[in-house]
């Protein structure tokens, strides 16, 4: 790419020597090889073109604004003049004409007009390079070819006159250049970058159009007035072809450049307008973009009343947000101030509590933007005449699910400072941040609802860590237990603990409700089981002491249901109570019956009441006898259908079973269950602990 | 999801609630705010006809347990009746017929409240 440029360069500056060279060969010779003029015509086009090329390329790099592009263009033209008068106010050359022919005085009169020749050819370049660029902004379909004709045009009326001698008119030149001035209009209407300038744009490009049409007027008259003046002559001794384009090039650049300040002019009254849509859309760009990114409620207000600002020219705006939704039904409440700007807050009191009938109410009870337009005389502010500075004011209330969850104020000075594009702008905004606040709401919960699983998980694994990890065993007693937890957490819990070298205490109960609170208690229970049970070898006494000391801490609705058993391993002699818990199923190889002694859940009632209410039953243990305690998981499991397992079922699996270990006992019963449950599964926690009496070992 | 429903009557002095259906601990709030909503009135004697109650979980036995003193407190009575054998059975295991009292038919609890009530006057 650098090396291209460079050749281009290089390549354009051999050529304008070479041709440099000749003239002056020409010059010291005196003579006048009439041939050789076509060829040193076409080197100069050439050269040109490489420095068009050359010119073309360096302007990919940049990227400039259509206002930079009108002041290069015109400062380029602008300098080309002040060169052109300088040397000819200085008179450094000058030409004979004779027989349609330029004859130089001397060799700076070829350097002179060479140099001219070839920054008149690079202004030309870069003139309609520009404007090309701005012809074919926005383009449409015959843009392009409008543009390329042009060009052919300018190409054919210049390289017309390249047989000709300095001075000689030619039919074809005339024809290609009314040809090319044609098309010169035809494209001087293309201005559609005009529309999009914002309002300081557009001045300072009227001015560089105007400073750029004078430029290229000047150039035109220099190059077209009949009394020669030594810029024409230059460029018609280097190049006639040249001449032809340079002229045309600024004619163009007048043309446009002329209609372009025009054009300008027409367009300065909406450029206001124009440029405040353009605002009001890139602010609800940013505000839409910030609210996919931005879930900080200040920061998000703080940036929509900036925008207020900046888009209505308010002279001061607040917005209130009300996070609690009965604030909001009601809007008696204390202000939700998240934002203001250029007001005090005891200003914003005066305005919003200042009367009961407060607009702030009237916005409650419509739900719909209200807008004062004098407000120093209407009577719904009458209130707040005191405040100098509002004369107009601008309510918009933030609705959402028919609540307003914020209210959004803009005052100004004057008093009809407000018009309907400022309505429909603020209701824009209301909108935008009614969106974000239930985006904010609405992820707040999903976090709220992952805390809560969190807690949950927790709980269960804290839950399955209260339950014993492995069981004791012993010679004559066969014992298994399982538990398996709901989906949720449950509060099922068993426990065992040696009294003695020969007793065991055996607990399974049932905490009332589930989830957290459920664990805790059982955690409770656990801790009251550890410390208590092996206090007293009597069951009741047990449950009395638990009773109370649960009593206290467990909550009015909450209970905890229990049975509890002491088996002597030595003996096979259980003694049981029961606090409300199901009754346990007893089952020797010849009968089968649930013992139910009578006593109320922990946490139910207290003192003697409670106490009253437990009984203690005595089973002395015969080889073969099966006790099973579980929990209301087995018995309310419910079938597909509605029915529950129930007690029945219950018998009838462990009384075809008993003859087996408890291992097998257990499992069966647990198959039963599940298979009657199928695929409706249970809500509830399952447990079974199943003892086997397997006989005094001697 | 099973249903649960609660309507208020009134036979005579007595605010009769019959309950319908599933009272576990989804419908339990329901339960609750019946006697939130009772106990707001100043509407102390409370007769909970269990006659379409299907089904009783602990938590739904929690609810009363929760207002029972208050009611007590205000000079009322919580009282049930018309359970089926299964719904009593869940009453009866906690031992809930130590703490309320539980008849077979509203009547008889009616009665009951009334014989109170005459007691006290």
């Amino acid at each position: 790419m650098k090396i291209r440029k460079l050749l281009l360069l290089f390549g354009s500056i051999l050529l304008f020597a070479a041709v440099f060279v000749f003239d002056a060969t020409m010059k010291s010779l005196d003579a006048d090889l009439g041939s050789f003029y076509i060829i040193r015509g076409i080197v100069i086009i050439i050269a040109f073109i490489l420095i068009t090329l050359y010119i073309e390329m360096g302007w990919k790099e940049s990227q400039p604004t259509m206002i930079q592009r009108i002041g290069r263009v015109a400062a380029w033209a602008g300098l080309f003049v002040g060169l052109s008068v300088i040397i000819s106010v200085l008179r450094v050359g000058d030409f004979e004409t004779r027989a349609f022919r330029l004859f130089p005085r001397d060799y700076i009169t070829i350097l002179f007009s060479a140099v001219l020749s070839i920054a008149g050819g690079i202004v030309a370049a870069i003139t309609i390079l520009n404007i090309k660029d701005m012809l074919l902004y926005k383009r449409k379909k015959g843009t392009s070819r409008n543009f390329w004709i042009l060009m052919i045009f300018f190409f054919l009326a210049s390289a017309a006159t390249i047989d000709l001698r300095p001075l000689e008119p030619s039919v074809y030149t005339t024809v290609f250049f009314v040809l090319s001035v044609v098309m010169i209009i035809v494209n001087s209407f293309r201005l559609s970058w005009i529309a999009y300038l914002s309002r300081r744009e557009k001045i300072y490009g009227m001015v560089y159009a105007l400073l750029a049409f004078f430029a290229f007027m000047a150039i035109n008259i220099l190059l077209s007035i009949s009394d020669k003046p030594f810029l024409s002559n230059a460029l018609l001794y280097f190049s006639y072809p040249l001449h032809s384009f340079v002229q045309l090039t600024s004619l163009f650049g007048a043309v446009y450049f002329g209609m372009a300040f025009i054009s300008t002019l027409f367009h300065l009254p909406t450029a206001e307008a124009f440029d405040r849509k353009q605002t009001e859309l890139s602010s609800l760009h940013n505000l839409s973009r910030l609210i996919t990114q931005v879930f900080d409620l200040d920061e998000l207000a703080g940036t929509v009343i900036k925008m207020t600002f900046e888009v209505c020219e308010a002279s001061s705006s607040w917005l209130e947000i009300f996070p609690n939704e009965a604030e909001g039904k009601t809007g008696h409440g204390e202000t939700g101030i998240v934002s203001q700007q250029n007001i005090s807050t005891e200003e914003i009191q005066t305005i919003l509590f200042g009367d009961p009938l407060s607009i702030r109410s009237l916005v409650f009870s419509s739900k719909k933007v209200l807008l004062i337009d004098d407000a120093r005389n209407d009577r719904r502010t009458k209130y707040m005449t005191k405040l100098k500075k509002v004369g107009s004011l601008l309510v918009v209330p933030l609705i959402s699910h028919q609540n307003i969850i914020g209210i959004l104020y803009a005052t100004k000075e004057m008093d009809f400072g407000f018009d309907q594009d400022d309505i429909e702008v603020l209701s824009g905004f209301a909108d935008q941040v009614t969106i974000a606040i239930e985006n904010a709401t609405l992820i707040q919960r999903s976090l709220e609802k992952e805390r809560l699983q969190r807690e949950l998980m927790l709980a269960q694994e804290m839950q399955k860590r209260l339950l014993p990890q492995n069981l004791p065993t012993f010679p004559n007693v066969d014992m298994r237990a399982v538990s398996a937890p709901a989906l949720e957490v449950g509060g099922d819990y068993y426990d065992i603990a040696m009294l003695d070298d020969r007793r065991v205490g055996i607990v399974i109960g049932d905490v009332s409700g589930k989830g957290v609170g459920a664990a805790f208690y059982m955690a409770e229970m656990k801790g009251i089981f550890q410390s208590l049970s092996k206090l007293s070898f009597s069951p009741k006494n047990f449950l009395v002491k638990a009773n109370e000391s649960l009593f206290s801490s467990i909550d009015k609705h909450s209970f905890i249901s229990l049975i509890y058993a002491i088996l002597d391993v030595a003996t096979g002699e259980l003694v049981l109570s029961r606090a409300g818990h199901c009754p346990m199923l007893y089952a020797t190889p010849s009968s089968i019956e649930y013992i139910k002694p009578s006593g109320m859940g922990l946490g139910l009632s207290t003192g003697v009441k409670f106490e009253n209410s437990l009984e203690e039953k005595r089973i002395m243990m015969q080889q073969g006898d099966v006790c099973v305690f579980y929990t209301d998981g087995v018995t309310e499991s419910r079938s597909a259908s509605g029915e529950e397992f129930g007690y029945e079922r219950l018998v009838q699996v462990v009384e075809e079973h008993r003859h087996r270990s408890a291992e097998e006992i257990k499992e069966e019963i647990i198959q039963r269950v599940w298979s009657y449950t199928d695929a409706h599964g249970y809500d509830d926690d399952l447990t079974i602990f199943v003892v086997k009496w397997n006989g005094i070992s001697h | 999801m099973n249903e649960f429903k609660i309507s208020f009557r009134e036979n005579g002095k007595i605010h009769v609630m019959e309950l319908r259906g599933y009272l576990d601990a989804h419908t339990a709030p329901n339960l609750e705010e019946a006697f939130q909503k009772l106990i707001k009135e100043k509407k102390f004697h409370i007769l909970v006809n269990c006659k379409d109650l299907a089904y009783i979980s602990s938590a739904g036995l929690g609810v009363f347990m929760a207002f029972i003193e208050d009611i007590r407190a205000g000079g009322g009575d919580i009282k049930m009746s018309n359970m089926s054998p299964k719904v009593f059975n869940i009453f009866d295991l906690l031992g809930f017929p130590m703490l309320y009292e539980i008849f077979t038919d509203e009547h008889d609890a009616v009665k009951k409240f009334d014989a109170k009530k005459q007691a006290t006057k």
